[in-house]
């Protein structure tokens, strides 16, 4: 059976993109977690950070297609990642400047919120397939994805590999996750994101400058979705609409986790990832069951638990 | 009780962003972009100072989206058409180009046949560009008796769903898929192939009509469907790496099928690709990247001008107007506009009815650039011509014509 043929490769393929889902849905609940909004437009950061990334790697490599080797590899990836981080938290900061920060002063309800975050959606992309075109870009290769060891179970056409770009993908993700746990567990700006999520009110009472922490807020949400950006440009394409299937599936994810927590939106990505790639070794032509199967198991999750699986435990830990 | 209530609260939320995103989600594919503007070509406005009255062709096509360059390559195709009939000046009028964006999508296509139906000026439709929205459109250009000459609209069915205005001046999918199922069974003596299709109107027709002449061949054929819009390839590349197929073939357009061709390197696939005209664009090349797109092979029913000396003086026409070499139905598209003038022409008179020119295309023979034009009694050009185009170091170069190279081996 194909399934079973093929369950480390499907593991991984899975494990890949649903990483790639975390990072973006860690933007989408931490922002839940201070503001209980959804941010629609991060769809829209997570979209510059691939642009970001992929300016950078044009600007170093160029669009000759020769692929760079030795420390130049490892030197324009980690700039280009470094280089889409940077841009998507500058898009999430400003986005929280001019879209979210005016509704705030004025206490505005939350439907208000939800309408602009589409409104900056449409803006972000529009603007973007206007400066960079409509069609999808060119994303230059920083390095040689060779085979990097081999699975278990082989087909007719030799032995299955996990490739440099798969392990790039997987390490990177899970390195930034972690990161990311550290902060909000055991920093003071974390315990002040978990403060504010907790109940805005009270941790301004306590001193906690709750402006502040939001921007803070967007920014790490920005740089792991710019990250995640230019790490999906590397296996897919890059346009000015490449945001919006990312952004919905990462969405999903992050209520699959729970909405608000942290370590749910990673949970839920993986997972997400994982049912997305097995329901395509499982059902013959599985490709276009995929969505209807993770959209069963998002609903059946919320029949059973309506909090996600980890529940919505916004301040928290986890 | 405030836990709960913040509970509830959130349900409600999620409920509500779901039906926003679904919202969200079409207003995405059919609001972006999708404003049509009347654009008179560059030439008739320096022609429009002479008294005549101005009547319009349209062009219908993707002009903005993923998948524009097929649109703006045709769109330019037909404004040269214009400009040099205008700059002839033999007609008893001017002529205008008046463009429609549908995006290429099957939504956006009764939407923007409207727009071309209720200006009164518009005499004939280059377009639509696209199946999906062809068969949005094609029964409202038959009502309105405005007849629309499609450069690239494939799919079989068109023709035979009754649409009385609609032509088209390239051989149809079934013709297509019967040529690329014959090249890869007998040229590329492929004794099993991968069929993947998009799962639109078009990739839909062609994977059909691929499969069906496959099976007439005694090839072994395995399918798989991939919608426009997919995340990870790399499920799919993988099956089809280990099914060990001699040859693939994706029946779908550019956008897709480079991020699939990336997946199918990475999956280290190395039977022979091949896909369609919808993908036969340089963008395929921009979005796969060199490497991944090397040696893909492409079957269209198109010609292209490339170096050939014959068409010398349309493609420096074409590169002085549109500022860009031209591309996959640049041709057809100009040929298709030509046809409606050379009728235009045969009616001479300053007011034409639909009608009219409905009756004369039906009858036309036109000697285009690209071929002879002349329609079968449904519609569809009877010529039958497939081409055959590999990417060889990054350039989509004609292999030849698929009866030649047939026969050859």
């Amino acid at each position: 059976m194909y399934f079973t043929q093929h369950f480390w490769e499907l593991l991984f393929q899975g494990i890949r993109l649903g990483s790639l889902y975390a990072l973006i849905a860690i933007g989408y609940t931490m922002v839940y977690g201070v503001l209980q909004l959804i941010n629609f437009a991060h769809s829209e950061v997570f979209m510059s950070g691939a642009l970001g990334g992929v300016f950078m790697l044009t600007a170093l490599a160029g669009t000759n297609g020769n692929i760079p080797s030795g420390f130049s590899a490892f030197e324009y990836t980690a700039l280009a990642l470094i280089a889409g981080a940077v841009v998507s938290a500058a898009v999430a900061f400003s986005l929280e400047r001019v879209a979210y920060r005016p509704l705030r002063k004025r206490h505005a309800p939350k439907l208000v919120y939800l309408i602009t975050a589409i409104g900056a959606s449409i803006f972000l992309y529009n603007l973007a397939g206007k400066l960079f075109g409509r069609n999808n870009l060119q994303v230059p290769e920083s390095f040689h994805s060779g085979p990097v060891f081999v699975l278990p179970g082989s087909g007719p056409s030799g032995p299955r590999t996990v490739k440099t770009l798969d392990v790039l993908i997987i390490a990177t993700a899970f390195v930034m996750m972690i990161v990311l746990d550290l902060v909000i567990n055991r920093t003071k700006l974390g315990s002040g994101i978990r403060a504010v999520a907790q109940d805005a009110e009270t941790a301004q009472l306590m001193g906690v400058d709750v402006g502040k922490v939001i921007s803070r807020t967007f920014i790490i949400g920005g740089l792991l979705a710019g990250v995640g950006g230019v790490l999906y440009a590397m296996f897919h394409a890059v346009s000015y609409t490449m945001g919006f299937i990312p952004g919905i599936k990462a969405f999903t994810a992050a209520v699959l986790g729970g909405i608000g927590n942290v370590r749910g939106a990673m949970l839920g990505g993986l997972l997400l990832g994982i049912v997305e790639s097995f329901s395509q070794g499982i059902i013959p032509n599985g490709l276009e069951w995929v969505d209807v199967v993770s959209f069963v198991v998002l609903v059946v999750v919320l029949l059973i638990r309506p909090t996600g699986i980890l529940g919505e435990r916004t301040g928290r830990a986890a | 009780m405030r836990t709960i209530n913040r509970v509830r609260a959130g349900a409600v939320i999620a409920a509500g962003v779901f039906a926003l995103s679904a919202c969200a989600g079409s207003s995405t594919k059919s609001g972006g972009g999708s404003t049509s503007s009347s654009t008179g070509s560059g030439s008739s406005t320096s022609a429009a100072n002479n008294g005549k009255p101005t009547l319009e062709i349209g062009v219908q096509g993707p002009l903005s989206g993923a998948n524009q360059a097929l649109g703006l390559n045709i769109d330019w195709g037909v404004k040269l058409a214009v400009q040099q009939e205008n700059a002839k000046g033999d007609l008893p009028f001017n002529l205008a180009v008046k463009e429609a964006d549908d995006q290429g999508l099957q939504n956006n296509g009764a939407d923007e046949a409207n727009l071309l139906i209720q200006d009164q000026k518009v005499m004939g439709v280059v377009g639509p560009a696209f199946s999906g929205p062809t068969a949005a459109a094609g029964a409202l250009y038959s009502t309105a008796n405005l007849v629309a000459i499609s450069p690239s609209a494939t799919a079989p069915k068109l023709t035979a769903s009754g649409f009385k205005t609609f032509y088209r001046v390239v051989a149809n999918d079934n013709i297509q898929g019967k040529a690329a199922a014959d090249y890869m069974a007998k040229a590329l003596k492929a004794s099993n192939v991968f069929v993947v299709d998009d799962k639109s109107q078009y990739g839909q027709g062609l994977s059909t009509a691929i499969v069906a002449e496959l099976k007439a061949d005694g090839v072994t054929v395995e399918t798989d469907s991939a919608q426009a819009g997919t995340q990870d390839y790399s499920q799919l590349a993988s099956k089809v790496a280990s099914s060990g197929a001699k040859a693939m073939y994706y029946a779908g357009y550019y956008a897709d099928g480079g991020v699939f061709a990336k997946a199918l390197k990475s999956a280290g696939y190395n039977g022979t690709m091949m896909s369609g005209d919808g993908s036969k664009d340089p963008n395929f090349i921009t979005t796969a990247g060199k490497d991944a797109a090397e040696g893909w092979q492409f079957t269209c029913a198109c010609l292209d001008a490339g170096t050939n000396p014959k068409y010398a003086a349309f493609v420096s026409a074409y590169k002085q107007l549109a500022n860009a070499e031209p591309g996959t139905y640049s041709i057809e598209g100009y040929d298709a506009a030509n046809t409606i003038i050379s009728v235009l022409k045969g009616l001479n008179t300053a007011t034409p009815t639909r009608q009219a020119v409905a009756d004369a295309v039906g009858k036309v023979d036109y000697q285009g650039l690209s071929k002879e034009v002349k329609f079968t009694s449904t519609g569809d050009i009877s010529t039958t011509a497939v081409y055959v185009y590999q990417i060889k170091s990054g350039v989509i170069t004609l292999l030849g014509d698929v009866n030649t190279l047939v026969g050859g081996s």
